[in-house]
């Protein structure tokens, strides 16, 4: 432990949660002394060196874990870190502001993390052109073998640019995105049938909002919405027009780029007005009010992420526990008229996040052995999901949770998905297995709705399109444009009928010359290149 | 030195006094030097950093290394359009805040010099503090517990009366009360404080001798009380006024939200979005530099306008 590193812990100690981890660091710093700062780059040299490891904090640490001292942090620790002769440290990141601390990181080279990681592809383009990260090509190559096969190339190339490799991509489990809910016993009360199409989606809102079937009077909200993508893009993705076949341009702030985003507003613009969905959805950037208004029975339709709400003591079990008589099944309702009225939705990528290891980073080469290791031998799946025979026992190639393992034990993995960084939910085999792997960790109860929802997710899904070089635009108008499309879309929604029209025509014109236009541009000779 | 050869006994005296003065005052010397060392770290240190403002700042070769650009970046920030939207809302939030918040301490602070009964004084001035210790953030979720449209305890009130939900939080004019409002909420209470303090020192045989000539209770405000602190008033007023165009940036960032953002995006937010979310740091420290000018602007206009109209002036 370097006097360096100690001084960085300390800065970012202020949370006090952490209080546990500075006594220790600072113990462990005063043992192995500050002689081994001057250690050079390489681990040869038989001298113990520290590799600092970016991990997410949700704040959700169960006693007595912290987010940098748990079970798996000490797993890591024997099994990579002192065979190794390596001190692994993590260095918490709060899940919310995960760009903006990382910008105030890399800005400081001694207290950056030699592994860091964003989701953002602009983030990761702007750290490389401006000459922050290492290039693993060789690296890789050298010690990671067993990395580069887990990745395969196809991965891989999502963090290349201009033939250096300076992301190593994390693999996405299963691509399937967003599904709706609905409320079967309200439909049951009214006689009406699951909507499967946008107009019967409308019909059937309407229905909830006329006959009241929950009985809620004010507090009725025929359709749930937040101010948060699973809301929005799954009604906007029901009718734009795709780019290109089953692709589209990828970020979230090209949706307004798109034929047919003016008719999704249109849409948004009708419900808001008619009094069909969450009225304040506009202050609900968390989903916090969602949740509740979910839980407590009030909502008819939403859409979600899938399986968000079906995890143990998760939204639908409460909903289940305070109305006993409600029963939500999953439907497909948006159909889009500007693409032969198919399910339109979006699907994620294959890569899962940008992990990367930044210029001045003095333990790359540790760095790459960390992620090699963790790709190699059953590391991932211990990581993610515990050990077999206490955590899970492994049932026709699918590890199942063991449901009556004891809390402490659970409690073991409570970070899995924020520790194994190489993988976005559990990548065990091929996109089939992997969904039934991860059907099998939700309780036994919700099964059956979590295939139909991950059936209904994998309809008529449109992908990203990858370009081989970075779109410049994105790098530079990205977070303006992100902040807008919200702008967009609430002036939109919340506009009387008769001035829709006129904000949206305001809105978007704002849109284009902050950036839009440029954008549009670039995209569009980007697909022109690629044919 | 010539002076001092030429009279040295003289330049000897000056000396003893002088290590007279010191050893008397050192003590208060020594207070002074952990302030200015604050200042010189907290607030002039930091203006090394200014000159990113005229570079291509690159997070990764540093300050030093990055290329100069001239005025390239102030080109641009003035070419934005939410640069103007965000000045405007900071000047507007600012300006109504003046209006609403300024007189809100002074009135209170009047009317608890006036209480005349000892406990309930305290009681209140605790209750007044209290909201100014609440963080921002607890705060923004109080208002959104309150004032929510349709899960807010005040228009489920409302609507129990029969009355229309009022959009407190996401229509832009009812927005910009709530916000005035919350302000005078959280700062009045903490802002008597100076008034309170500025009132101890008034001779009560002015009240005396007002009674005695028959004055009525707002008679002695009006001649006593208020002349009594208008040094004090005009103080605050000229710090508030240096301060127009510097917002503090949690109030509008977590009591606004997009709906509102119209009128909630000011400069603080502005900076924050380009800066540390977007990572453009060489447009978010222009927009600081402006800001920081145009504050010494300000400051120096309301203390002069100050002194030649009332003679009193902070400079």
């Amino acid at each position: 432990m370097t006097g360096n590193t100690r001084r960085g812990v300390m800065k970012r100690a202020a949370g006090a949660a952490l209080a546990v981890l500075m006594g220790a660091s600072l113990l462990a710093g005063c043992g192995s002394g500050s002689k081994e700062e001057a250690a050079a780059n390489g681990s040869g040299d038989g001298k113990r060196v520290t590799l600092k490891v970016e991990v997410f904090d949700r704040g959700n640490s169960p006693s007595p874990h912290t987010i940098t001292n748990n079970w798996l942090t000490q797993y890591a620790q024997k099994e990579f870190g002192d065979p190794n002769n390596i001190d692994i440290q993590f260095v918490p990141v709060q899940r919310s502001e995960e760009t903006t601390k990382l910008n105030v990181l890399m800005a400081s080279a001694s207290d950056v993390p030699d592994i860091v990681f964003v989701y953002d592809s602009s983030v990761f383009y702007r750290y490389a052109q401006q000459g922050g990260l290492t290039d693993v090509g060789e690296l890789l190559n050298e010690h990671g073998q067993n990395l580069k096969k887990y990745l395969g190339d196809e991965t891989l190339k999502f963090g290349q640019l201009e033939g250096k490799q300076f992301a190593i991509p994390g693999k996405r489990a299963i691509t399937a995105r967003y599904n709706g809910y609905i409320r079967q016993d309200w439909l049951d009360k009214l006689g009406m049938k699951a909507p499967t199409t946008t107009d019967e989606l409308y019909e059937t809102l309407k229905a909830f909002k006329e006959k009241d079937p929950g009985g809620l009077g004010s507090k009725n909200i025929p359709m749930g919405m937040a101010l948060a993508p699973s809301g929005y893009e799954p009604l906007i993705y029901g009718f734009i027009k795709p780019v290109k076949g089953d692709l589209t341009y990828s970020q979230r702030y090209e949706l307004p780029l798109h034929e047919g985003f003016k008719d999704s507003m249109q849409f948004l613009n009708k419900l808001y007005n008619e009094g069909l969905i969450s009225k304040d959805f506009s202050l609900d950037e968390q989903e916090e009010q969602l949740g509740k208004d979910f839980q407590n029975g009030n909502v008819g339709f939403m859409t979600e992420d899938v399986g968000q709400i079906l995890y143990a003591d998760g939204a639908l079990d409460s909903l289940y526990k305070n109305m006993p008589d409600s029963k939500v099944a999953a439907v497909d309702a948006y159909t889009n008229p500007n693409a032969d009225n198919k399910h339109i939705k979006s699907r994620y990528g294959s890569n899962g996040m940008y992990i990367m290891i930044p210029k001045s980073s003095k333990r790359s080469v540790e760095a790459v052995k960390y992620l090699d290791w963790m790709a190699s031998d059953n590391n991932l799946l211990t990581m993610s999901t515990g050990v077999e025979g206490e955590n899970y026992d492994m049932v026709d190639g699918i590890p199942v949770i063991k449901e009556d393992a004891s809390q402490e034990i659970k409690d073991r993995v409570y970070n899995g998905g924020d520790m194994a960084i190489l993988a976005n939910g559990k990548v065990i085999g091929d996109q089939e297995t992997n969904e039934r792997a991860w059907t099998a960790g939700f309780p036994k109860q919700n099964q059956e709705l979590m295939e139909q929802s991950i059936e209904i997710a994998n309809t008529d899904t449109v992908g990203p399109i990858i370009f081989d070089r970075p779109i410049e635009a994105e790098a530079k108008y990205g977070t303006a444009l992100n902040d807008k499309l919200k702008v967009i879309i609430v002036q939109s929604a919340m506009a009387t009928p008769d001035q829709f029209e006129a904000v949206y025509e305001r809105e978007m014109n704002d849109f284009m010359k902050i950036g839009g236009s440029e954008l549009k541009k670039e995209l569009e000779e980007a697909l022109q290149e690629q044919g | 030195m010539t002076k001092a050869k030429a009279t040295p006994l003289k330049r000897y005296g000056e000396l003893n006094k002088r290590s007279a003065y010191l050893k008397r005052y050192w003590q208060l010397y020594a207070l002074l030097a952990l302030p200015i060392l604050y200042f010189v770290i907290f607030r002039y240190g930091p203006m090394y950093g200014v000159q990113i403002a005229f570079k291509d700042f690159n997070l990764f070769t540093g300050i030093n290394d990055s290329e100069w650009i001239g005025l390239e970046a102030f080109r641009e920030v003035f070419a934005m359009n939410d640069f103007y939207i965000t000045l405007r809302n900071t000047f507007m939030l600012n300006f109504l805040d003046l209006i609403v918040s300024f007189p809100a301490p002074i009135i209170l602070a009047i009317m608890l010099y006036e209480v005349r009964s000892g406990w309930f004084k305290r009681f209140s001035q605790t209750v007044l503090y209290i909201p100014h210790f609440i963080s921002w953030v607890i705060i923004g979720g109080i208002v959104y517990q309150l004032f929510g449209t349709q899960s807010g305890m005040i228009n489920g009130v409302l609507q129990g009366l029969g009355f229309e939900a009022v959009p407190f939080l996401t229509e832009k004019n009812s927005w910009l009360i709530t916000y005035l409002f919350t302000g005078v909420w959280q700062s009045a209470g903490w802002g008597t404080i100076l008034y309170l303090a500025a009132l101890t020192g008034v001779n009560k045989e002015l009240f005396e001798a007002a009674d005695v000539d028959g004055a009525s209770r707002l008679r002695k405000i009006w001649h006593i009380t208020l002349p009594s602190i208008k040094p004090t008033i005009v103080t605050l007023l000229i710090l508030n006024l240096g301060k127009m165009v510097s917002i503090g940036f949690d109030r509008p960032y977590i009591i606004g939200n997009t709906a509102v953002r119209e009128y909630s995006d000011v400069l603080s937010t502005f900076v924050y979005r380009i800066g540390l979310e977007a990572g453009q740091y060489t447009l978010a420290t222009v927009v600081g530099l402006f800001q920081a000018v145009v504050g010494l602007v300000f400051i120096l206009g309301s203390n002069y306008i100050s002194k030649k109209t009332t003679g009193d002036g902070i400079l």
